[in-house]
């Protein structure tokens, strides 16, 4: 057979060398051009990783078994000879960058398994990567000061098993550096400032919501070939709001990128809240913050010996301080007690009285109260038990004023009454024995210290908003709560307002571990009756306007863009078949009962709605047998067009 | 038939004695508790005697075959638990069997308490000896120091502190349970008792099928408002909240609408759908709907969305608003403003209501329709503004909106509850083709014993997500891992020898079980055969394990444990074997020797506290020479024993048993006996 000349650019010489240029026979094998030319390029090095790119047809030719035949090449191929992994720059749901090398060659949904193989996250088939909204170039001196966390040292074959070392896979336990970056995977950052969050994109309309969806990149295409090149950069995210047993043990990462995404959606408003909503996502933010940073590694060790071994420490502590006679035993047993002067208001009975002191006593979960210390001993003017009672607090810090509100059910109905306390520190432990009572439990209860904290944490909080502006150099103690919500209550709320709001969500929460509290928060978020719908424009067959379709973890939904109504769901189990007309560009679905559907997409393409709808009937195929396989396979067969087949 | 009604109201009167801790004993014919508990102890025991004399003979019968049923469970608790801890050997005084000795702590040795007496440093000199040379080398190698030794004790000590105050405060109440025929049914009802121990027990009692409609429904004459418990609810907690005086009722009905939303959760998750679409659904697509709703990591409630109307503050006058059930509470709309989320305002969140049917409302309020659900706080029993009514147009939207504001406010504890219940059915149907021909003699201690199972299913259930072989075995017959601890208590059981003849006699092995803690026995004959099923158990009880209610009272600060804890196993009234004592008691057969011999002896009797656990786990590694007890020790048991120090009787008692027990146990025996007597003679007749 003739041999004829190839040329082909080593990308490895630089970019200005020129092409290599060797003698091939049309059956020669792509294995034996490798060959070829790495011995003509006389540069020893690992060439394992790289392989043969043919720019004209964009497609890399990994067949090292095919002959040039084959693949069609002649003597006028551009041929490019470079490395599959190359360094990418990803943003993370938590608004980092990472660099990383990611292999350019395979299909995307591959790529992406191995990006999540280096971050320790697992179930990556629930990620996908977009390509980001474009920037407006104005702050130029922000790009500089971003940090990039650079993880292209890793040796690719050290990633493929991530041995746990410490909690965190051993390549993160390389170097301090690296061991950084992984802190930043793992904890949850800090809630960013109000102007940060006012400035990002916020959609106002489902439409603007849907436009995000129109830069899923293709999963079984490589990222050369659609186009992106080294260094671009990418948006990682969760595709598919389908989150397979999420496991703080295991998931830490996994966990984290979730709560941030998440986060970011409701400060965003991607997805809308009612107002008592976000002032549970408010406080839940608050507490999670304030726990991330106070046990920053709880995550990473096993919680459940951290539990066993803290109570036992408890335990014995509590036994060093018992003495050793019973009776005393049995006194230290029984509940604390607060005993102050503080001044009481019942509105119902004739307002002009005002409040009026006395001596209170707070006991198990009820407050009683006497004319005065002396009088303690006997019987009480009342005794109001709290159980089941509503607490709201009504405090100004700045004029020194410490109410606690309570609503007393009664069998006549709800008993309002008001306690007015001395100082912050009488109000914190009042307010948290009222807190404490409310939900039955005593101040004996080990929340009790905690609960105390938390409530002059925030007064604390409420204390340096309300003083000028100037003190915004706050220690981390006290967080603007403004950073806890949506820009939309920037304007309804100042701090000083928002921070009793807040804290009443608070307290519900405020006993948490971190792990329950990141749960907690994406379960909230999950309840949302929006949750976990992409948005794609799209007409309908036969109709004039654009509509809205909303793909949903179990279902489809069609918005009325007039009314803003959904005006109709399908769900996947109905489905009997969906089609794609690569040519018009149209989906068509069957559903069971003879309901067929058919529309094309406006704002994203049609592969994607398609595997959209691909991807999450695979995601129910998951099934705890076969978890630890990711069926490849099938996924491609779901979600691939035709051009996959 | 005096005599009955005599005995029984000193039966009644002994235990108050003995428990003292009886805030609530209330008559049956009113069986409403009061709120103000201490003040009207004194009255309502006054009207107890009375009031027992209008029960009609089957009211009495029933609950005194609580009673026992109670009594004798507490006994083979009591067993069961020596038999785990074997360290206690104190409480069983007719003990002559050998091996039994053996399990004396030598504790008492070193312990400088006043109490122990010079008989009983004997017996634990010689214990020493055997313990030491006990074979089992300690699980946990560790050498405990005697710091570690005393901490552990002082641990025991908390823990028995802990748990007489809890004993200590536990109340019952005798509630009238109105039957679908007009009839009632009078049961004790231990207040960490779950409604759907509540309901198991109804069953035995009333030979119904036991299908998952039967609920429990309590209604609101004064507001003419009625619900339904959800089965994990504690049965007692709401019943409190009654005023005194008022007729409000407990009824036992079947209602679809408990778990209508599990057998058809199309109707409420897709009720936009057409009917026919609904009506044909798939049993597979139900499945789906209810692991999509209430199996995934949050609870999805049913979309609903509507004009409903809203009864305005205090007046009769009714205004329409779009409302929105959304997991957090409801939400209406306001005037002018769009659906989307954040103009919603939030209406009512539901922590601290409930969701009622209001009855009669057109007439009562001037309703736009008769289909009007409440939400009001429990303890509001009368007119308030605090009460909110919402009318809908029809029954069915009335029920979607109940439906959905229950799944909102108790989430995935509804689907466990359907879960527990449906299996329930499942055994107890087949529990009564089989068990049918069986002997009556089962029924009686079975109750309780029962109740204790389910509740441990129960337990597991209400976490939103139980490990489905925990539950299996709740309702299940022959749960095999109880079954070990379960089975030792009667054998050993020094008192007597084990189970009365009639019992051990006819059920073969597996039947044994049961006394001791086994579900089955579906159906309670007690009702029609009062008196064969009794004796058994009396003859079981002997006169020291009577005391199933702790003597002291005085001293509880602390809140009675939540009925699913840890906690509920200790306590008396409900059955023996407490599922988390069984589950670490394990071991003992190996390793109780050196329990025994580290474990202090002062465990009063009455009821022994397991042993707690870490205790165990630290000490085990000093076996033979486990140092004294602190003499605190001594005091302990005294100070709580105070109550019940009307010491009747003393069994030829070891000499460790001090006062306190003997006290209870004594009087528990006369009693006993008597009653016994009582009731032979009566079945005589």
């Amino acid at each position: 057979m003739a041999a004829w000349d190839l040329s082909v650019t080593v990308e490895d010489l630089g970019p200005d060398a020129p092409p290599v240029t060797i003698s091939v026979a049309s059956d020669l094998h792509v294995g034996g051009v490798i060959v070829k030319l790495v011995e003509k390029t006389q540069i020893k090095r690992d060439w394992s990783d790289h392989a043969l790119w043919w720019d004209q047809k964009k497609m890399w030719l990994l067949r090292t078994a095919w002959t040039l035949e084959k693949y069609g090449i002649h003597a006028d191929a551009r041929l490019i000879f470079m490395p599959q992994h190359r360094p990418l720059k990803l943003d993370l749901p938590n608004g980092k960058t990472v660099r990383l090398r990611a292999c350019f060659s395979d299909p995307v949904f591959q790529t992406v398994m191995g990006i999540c193989r280096q971050l320790n996250i697992r179930h990556p088939e629930e990620l996908s990567l977009l390509r980001p909204v474009e920037e407006k170039k104005k702050k130029k001196d922000k790009d500089l000061t971003e940090e990039i966390y650079d993880l292209t040292e890793v040796p690719l074959s050290s990633v493929s098993r991530p041995c746990l070392y410490n909690g965190m896979p051993a390549h993160f336990a390389e170097s301090e550096k690296m061991e950084a970056v992984y802190k930043m995977l793992s904890i949850t950052q800090t809630p960013p400032a109000p102007e940060v969050i006012t400035k990002q994109y916020r959609p106002a309309s489902v439409v603007d919501k849907a436009h995000i969806n129109g830069r899923w990149l293709d999963s079984s295409r490589c990222l050369m070939q659609q186009n992106i090149q080294e260094n671009d950069r990418l948006w990682l995210r969760f595709k598919y709001y389908t989150f397979y047993e999420l496991d703080p043990k295991y998931d830490v990462v996994r966990l984290t990128q979730l709560y941030e995404q998440a986060r970011w959606a409701i400060l965003l408003e991607d997805i809308d809240c009612t107002e008592e909503e976000m002032m549970l996502f408010g406080a839940l933010q608050y507490h999670i913050s304030k726990v991330s940073q106070s046990e920053p590694q709880a995550l990473s060790t096993n919680t459940a010996m951290d539990d066993l071994e803290s109570a036992l420490l408890s335990l014995e502590v509590k036994m060093e301080g018992e003495s050793s006679s019973a009776t005393e035993l049995l006194e230290t047993m029984t509940a604390p007690e607060l005993n102050d002067y503080l001044k009481i208001f019942r509105p119902k009975r004739l307002t002009l009285k005002g409040y009026k002191q006395y001596w209170f006593k707070f006991q198990d979960t009820s407050i009683a109260y006497f004319k005065s210390k002396e009088e303690s001993i006997g019987e009480p003017i009342q005794q109001i038990n709290l159980k089941g009672c509503e607490v709201a607090p009504d405090v100004n810090v700045a004029a020194q004023k410490f109410l606690i509100r309570l609503l007393i059910p009664a069998p006549e109905g709800m008993n309002e009454v008001f306690l007015r306390c001395e100082n912050e520190r009488q109000y914190a432990q009042w307010m948290a024995g009222c807190r404490l009572a409310s939900k039955g439990k005593s101040l004996a209860d080990s929340s009790f210290q905690s609960e105390i904290q938390s409530i002059r944490s925030f007064l604390a909080m409420q204390r340096n908003n309300s003083g000028s502006s100037s003190n915004a150099a706050s220690s981390d103690e006290s967080i603007n709560t403004h950073s806890l919500v949506s820009p939309r209550y920037h304007k309804k709320y100042k701090t000083k307002q928002l921070t009793p709001r807040i804290l009443d969500a608070y307290q519900n929460v405020a006993q948490l571990s971190l792990s329950d509290a990141l749960m907690r928060f994406l379960q909230i978020w999950q309840a949302l009756p929006d949750f976990g719908l992409s948005y794609v424009v799209v007409r309908f067959k036969g109709s004039r306007k654009d509509e809205v379709l909303g793909i949903a973890p179990n279902r489809l939904i069609r918005i009325d863009l007039g009314v803003g109504d959904v005006v109709k769901t399908w769900r996947y189990n109905n489905m009997k078949q969906w089609n794609v007309n690569w040519d018009i560009r149209q989906v068509a679905i069957e559903f069971e009962g003879n309901v067929n559907i058919a529309f094309s997409c406006v704002t994203a393409d049609c592969r994607i709605v398609h595997e959209f709808i691909g991807g999450y009937i695979f995601m129910s195929t998951r099934s705890r047998e076969k978890s630890d396989v990711l069926n490849q396979e099938l996924f491609h067969k779901l979600t691939g067009g035709h051009e996959a087949l | 038939m005096e005599d009955i009604d005599a005995m029984f109201s000193d039966l009644l009167g002994e235990m108050d004695l003995l428990t003292q801790s009886l805030g609530e004993e209330i008559p049956p014919p009113a069986p409403l508790p009061n709120t103000k508990k201490e003040v009207s102890f004194t009255m309502d025991f006054a009207n107890f005697n009375e009031s027992l004399h209008e029960l009609e003979d089957t009211d009495l019968d029933a609950l005194m075959a609580d009673l026992v049923a109670d009594l004798s469970a507490t006994e083979e608790k009591l067993t069961a638990e020596i038999q785990g801890l074997k360290a206690p050997s104190p409480p069983l005084p007719n003990l002559p069997p050998p091996p039994r000795d053996l399990s004396f702590p030598p504790a008492p040795y070193d312990s400088s308490s006043s109490s122990s007496s010079s008989s009983c440093r004997d017996s634990s000199s010689s214990l020493v000896s055997t313990s030491a040379t006990s074979p089992l080398p300690p699980p946990q190698a560790g050498k405990p120091s005697k710091e570690d030794i005393e901490a552990q004790m002082k641990a025991d000590k908390i823990k028995l502190a802990l748990e007489k105050l809890k004993e200590a405060k536990v109340k019952k109440l005798v509630v009238k349970v109105l039957m679908n025929d007009g009839s009632s049914k009078t049961l004790m009802v231990d207040e960490r008792q779950t409604v759907r121990e509540v309901l198991d027990n109804l069953f035995e009692k009333t030979h119904c099928d036991a299908n998952v409609d039967w609920s429990l429904c309590e209604t609101n004459y004064e507001l003419q408002l009625e619900r339904t418990f959800e089965d994990h609810e504690n049965m007692v907690e709401p019943l409190l909240a009654w005023t005194r005086d008022s007729e409000n009722k407990v009824l036992f009905q079947e209602r679809r609408d408990k778990f209508e939303v599990f057998k058809n959760p199309q109707n409420f998750y897709l009720w936009k759908k057409d009917k026919k679409t609904l009506k044909d659904m798939k049993d597979k697509d139900k499945e789906l709907l209810i692991k999509e709703n209430f199996c995934g990591p949050s609870i999805i409630v049913p979309d609903l969305e509507g004009v409903l109307y809203l009864k305005e503050d205090g007046k009769k006058s009714w205004k329409q608003r779009l409302f929105q059930l959304r997991a957090s509470g409801i939400y209406y709309v306001p005037k002018g403003k769009t659906k989307s989320s954040r103009d919603l305002v939030c209406f009512v969140q539901f922590d601290n209501v409930n969701v009622y049917f209001g009855k009669d409302v057109k007439n009562r309020y001037k309703a736009p329709t008769d289909f009007c659900f409440v939400l009001k706080h429990p303890q509001i029993q009368k007119e308030s503004q605090y009460i909110k009514y919402l009318c809908c147009d029809d029954d069915w939207t009335m029920r979607l909106w109940m439906t959905g504001i229950r799944i909102a406010k108790y989430g995935a504890l509804l689907h466990g509850n359907y879960k527990a219940a449906e299996k329930k059915s499942v055994v107890s149907s087949a529990w009564t083709n089989r068990s049918t021909p069986s002997s009556s003699n089962q029924s009686t201690p079975s109750p309780t014993i029962r109740a204790k199972a389910s509740s441990q299913s129960n337990g597991h259930a209400s976490k939103p997500q139980p490990g489905s072989d925990h539950q299996d075995f709740g309702n299940l017959p022959p749960p095999p891992p109880p079954l070990n601890e379960i089975l030792p208590p009667p054998s050993p059981d020094p008192v007597l020898p084990p189970p009365p003849p009639s019992l051990a006699s006819k059920p073969s092995g597996p039947h044994r079980k049961q006394p001791s803690g086994f579900p089955p026995p579906p159906l309670g004959i007690d009702n029609n055969l009062p008196p064969p099923p009794l004796p058994p158990p009396i003859d079981e009880a002997p006169p020291d394990f009577l005391p199933p209610p702790p003597p002291n009272t005085g001293i509880g600060s602390f809140p009675p444990p939540p009925p699913n804890t840890g906690f509920g196993s200790l306590p008396p009234p409900p059955p023996p074997p407490p599922p988390p004592v069984s589950s670490l008691p394990p071991p003992p057969a190996s390793f109780g020797g050196i329990k025994k011999s580290l474990h202090p002896p002062p465990q009063d009797p009455q009821f022994l506290p397991p042993p707690p656990p870490d205790p165990v786990f630290t000490s085990a590694g000093a076996p033979p020479p486990p140092p004294p007890p602190p003499p605190a020790f001594a005091a302990t048991p005294r100070a709580n024993a105070r109550p019940a120090g009307s010491v009747k009787k003393m069994p030829p008692a070891p000499p460790k048993r001090t006062t306190p027990v003997a006290g209870g146990g004594g009087g528990g025996g006369d009693l006993m006996s008597e009653l016994m007597l009582a009731m032979k003679k009566r079945s005589d007749h």
